[in-house]
């Protein structure tokens, strides 16, 4: 039965375009997925070179001044890609993958990045996670909205029912096709995915595969609900297709605009203009002032003798300390919103599949916004000890000579945030249950009337 | 074999029974034809007997089981053919055959199927052409092979000669004869008057949801059963 079940669905026209459609869109998301990394790959390769030579240049010309040789070194720190981000961008196109610091006022530089192509972001990606989240549901819904009520419309469902006594076993069957061969389509593009990206087979890899399936039969339930409420076909799919506009497009957009409203980020200007009034103010206070500021917040560097000159760089890297110092309020308020925005849409997209789907892929590829925040405090954090040792090194006049410039190569972020796998699938799992369960019910009363 | 008791079915509270105290037996090897015009209460009474409509009040029993209480069991007994018989136009004739056979459990070999689709009248050629290109009465043919793939003990039958020219009419009606023979009891709603004459065992004459005469075929001729009908509704 099922043999020729599969033929008849699979000998109709339209599922066979719709299946083909979804693995081409499959297929060029994934090559979109290798770009992107190969522009990682890239990138690196192009930071580490102009790092090495940006060095060169700059000791040779600056090679009396260790002050004036770090205004212009820039240090760079890389948010590794996983190869997994090639199958769900996230946001690693509109946030930097690299930031490259000097020992200044890090606020100021911390969104000092370029974006790719801001034609993209307009458009969005079309990656595997997009392909995922919004093509395979509709495809899902074609194949599934008039299950049985097809058959009850046409007639051949009264044959069924005489024929097969227990009905609900050819109901499960005819949906095990259908998700069966959707799932399939995934299957092959993961098998595609795994050589093309170099996934490594990991639990990582199982995790996000598994949410991937869970998010297909979560539809697969939906539409199982649906088809069992026993109204006509046009109307099955007018049910569908507003959950699916309103699972992907409605609820998202809601909770954005909860999340905006309700956390709401003036800090983002606030900490850039703190930063540079707070940099450039010092230019007209006191220079005793500025230092005193200054070993309050490093007391190891009291030691250092008062500024004598008009300039001199302890002072200017104590302004540029300063204004860090003075927009920290707000850098941190702005990242505490951030994480709690972050925290809030993780926890409320557990009710929005297609949501919560989206932000768990992400957070497994590592291009999300726990991902960005975590790179951000990296960033932080190699600045600081970056300015820590520079700082010894320049208020002790340290000649330029005398350092080992060859030890600054470009830093790896490594992102170690443990992956809680039950986290991402259970919300999709439970979900799809009550779906399930709901539907059995109605098809339990309906199902043998013809 | 098959019984109605009182059995009634009214769609709605303000409208009128389409089906008042019906009783009738069909016993092994008889062959029941319904007469009567449309909505006379034919079709309400086979869908009763299928379990696709709950009776208001009344049984309907297959085997002595009640098809209410026991939906399953007495689908196992049952086989159908409707008036038209719609299968599904992307497999063929005989995988259709084939597909409704493995429903009903039966696992049958390639020239099983053929030895089904033939002996329903479908000519070779055709059986493995896509149902899309079929015939009212060619899918008719293969609605036929599928009740014969059954071997059911009951067969129900709605206008089931409809679409088919006259000498696939008169091998069907042949095809009832023997399945009779062999101890089938047929339950058929039609308008045919002659067929009714030609096949059934016993006549049954419904108005307005109610079976207004039961005659033995065997006692009556065309005319004089046309005479009755034609008084009757």
């Amino acid at each position: 039965m099922i043999r020729l079940a599969l033929k008849n669905f699979i000998r109709s026209g339209g599922v066979r375009v719709g299946l083909a459609l979804l693995l081409v869109a499959g297929v060029i998301s994934l090559l979109i997925g290798r770009q992107f990394l190969d522009r990682q790959t890239q990138a690196i390769t192009d930071v580490r070179a102009n790092q090495r030579t940006d060095f060169a240049r700059n000791i040779t010309i600056h090679k009396d001044e260790l002050g004036l040789l770090l205004y212009y070194l820039k240090f760079s720190l890389v948010n590794q890609a996983l190869p997994l981000s090639g199958l769900s961008l996230g946001q690693r196109d509109v946030n930097p993958s690299i930031q490259s610091v000097t020992i200044r006022a890090l606020e100021s530089q911390r969104y000092d990045a370029d974006l790719a192509n801001p034609a993209n972001l307009l458009l969005g990606n079309l990656d595997f996670s997009f392909v995922l989240i919004y093509l395979f549901p509709l495809l899902l819904i074609a194949c599934c909205y008039n299950l049985v009520s097809d058959e009850r419309e046409s007639g051949t469902w009264k044959l069924v029912v005489v024929q097969q006594p227990n009905v609900m076993r050819v109901i499960y069957r005819l949906y095990a096709i259908r998700v069966g061969v959707i799932l399939g389509v995934l299957a092959m593009l993961v098998a595609v995915a795994i050589p093309l990206l170099r996934l490594p087979i990991d639990a990582t890899l199982a995790s996000f595969v598994g949410i991937s399936v869970l998010y297909v039969l979560f539809w697969a339930a939906v539409c199982f609900w649906v088809t069992s409420l026993r109204k006509r076909s046009s109307v099955n799919a007018l049910l569908l297709v507003t959950g699916w506009l309103g699972l992907i497009v409605l609820l998202p957009t809601l909770l954005n605009t909860y999340l905006v409203t309700r956390y709401p980020t003036p800090e983002a200007l606030e900490t850039t203009l703190e930063a540079r009034k707070g940099y450039h103010e010092k230019w007209d206070t006191d220079k005793q002032q500025t230092m005193q500021a200054f070993f309050a917040h490093y007391p190891q560097f009291r030691s250092i003798p008062p500024p004598k000159l008009a300039f001199d760089w302890p002072w200017y890297y104590a302004m540029q300390q300063l204004g860090d110092d003075d927009a920290g309020k707000a850098a941190n308020a702005l990242r505490t919103k951030v994480a709690q925005r972050e925290a809030v849409s993780q926890q409320l997209a557990r009710f929005i599949p297609p949501l919560h789907t989206q932000l768990q892929l992400n957070e497994l590829a590592g291009s999300g916004l726990g991902n960005q925040l975590r790179f951000q405090e990296a960033t932080g954090r190699f600045h600081e000890n970056l300015r820590l040792h520079f700082y010894d090194r320049m208020f002790r006049d340290v000649p330029v000579k005398s350092e080992k410039w060859n030890r600054f190569n470009v830093q790896t972020f490594h992102d170690d945030a443990p992956i809680d796998a039950l986290t991402g699938l259970l919300p999709l799992l439970l979900l799809t249950l009550v779906f399930v369960g709901l539907g059995w019910l109605n098809f339990r009363k309906t199902a043998t009337m013809a | 074999m098959l019984q109605a008791i009182n059995l009634t079915k009214q769609y709605a509270p303000d409208a009128p029974p389409a089906l008042k105290g019906l009783n009738l037996t069909v016993a092994p090897g008889e062959i029941f034809c319904l007469l009567g015009q449309n909505g006379a209460g034919k079709t309400t009474t086979i869908n009763l007997f299928l379990g696709f409509l709950q009776p208001t009040s009344g049984q309907a029993l297959i085997n002595g089981l009640s098809v209410t209480d026991h939906a399953q069991e007495t689908k196992r007994y049952l086989a159908y053919l409707p008036e038209t018989v719609l299968l599904y136009p992307n497999l063929s004739g005989l995988e259709n055959l084939d597909f409704f056979a493995s429903l009903a459990g039966f696992a049958l070999l390639t020239d099983e199927l053929r030895s089904l689709l033939l002996r329903a009248g479908l000519q070779a050629d055709a059986h493995m052409r896509s149902l899309g290109g079929y015939s009212k009465g060619m899918r008719q043919k293969v609605g036929i092979a599928i009740a014969l793939a059954k071997q059911a003990k009951v067969l129900l039958l709605d206008e089931p000669t409809s679409g088919l020219d006259p000498k696939a009419s008169n091998e069907f009606s042949e095809l009832l004869t023997q399945l009779s023979a062999d101890g089938t009891a047929i339950l058929m709603a039609t308008h045919d008057i002659f067929r009714s004459k030609e096949v059934g065992t016993h006549i049954g004459i419904m108005r307005a949801g109610h079976l207004v005469e039961t005659l033995p075929a065997a006692d009556l001729t065309a005319n004089e059963l046309e005479a009755i009908y034609l008084q009757t509704v």
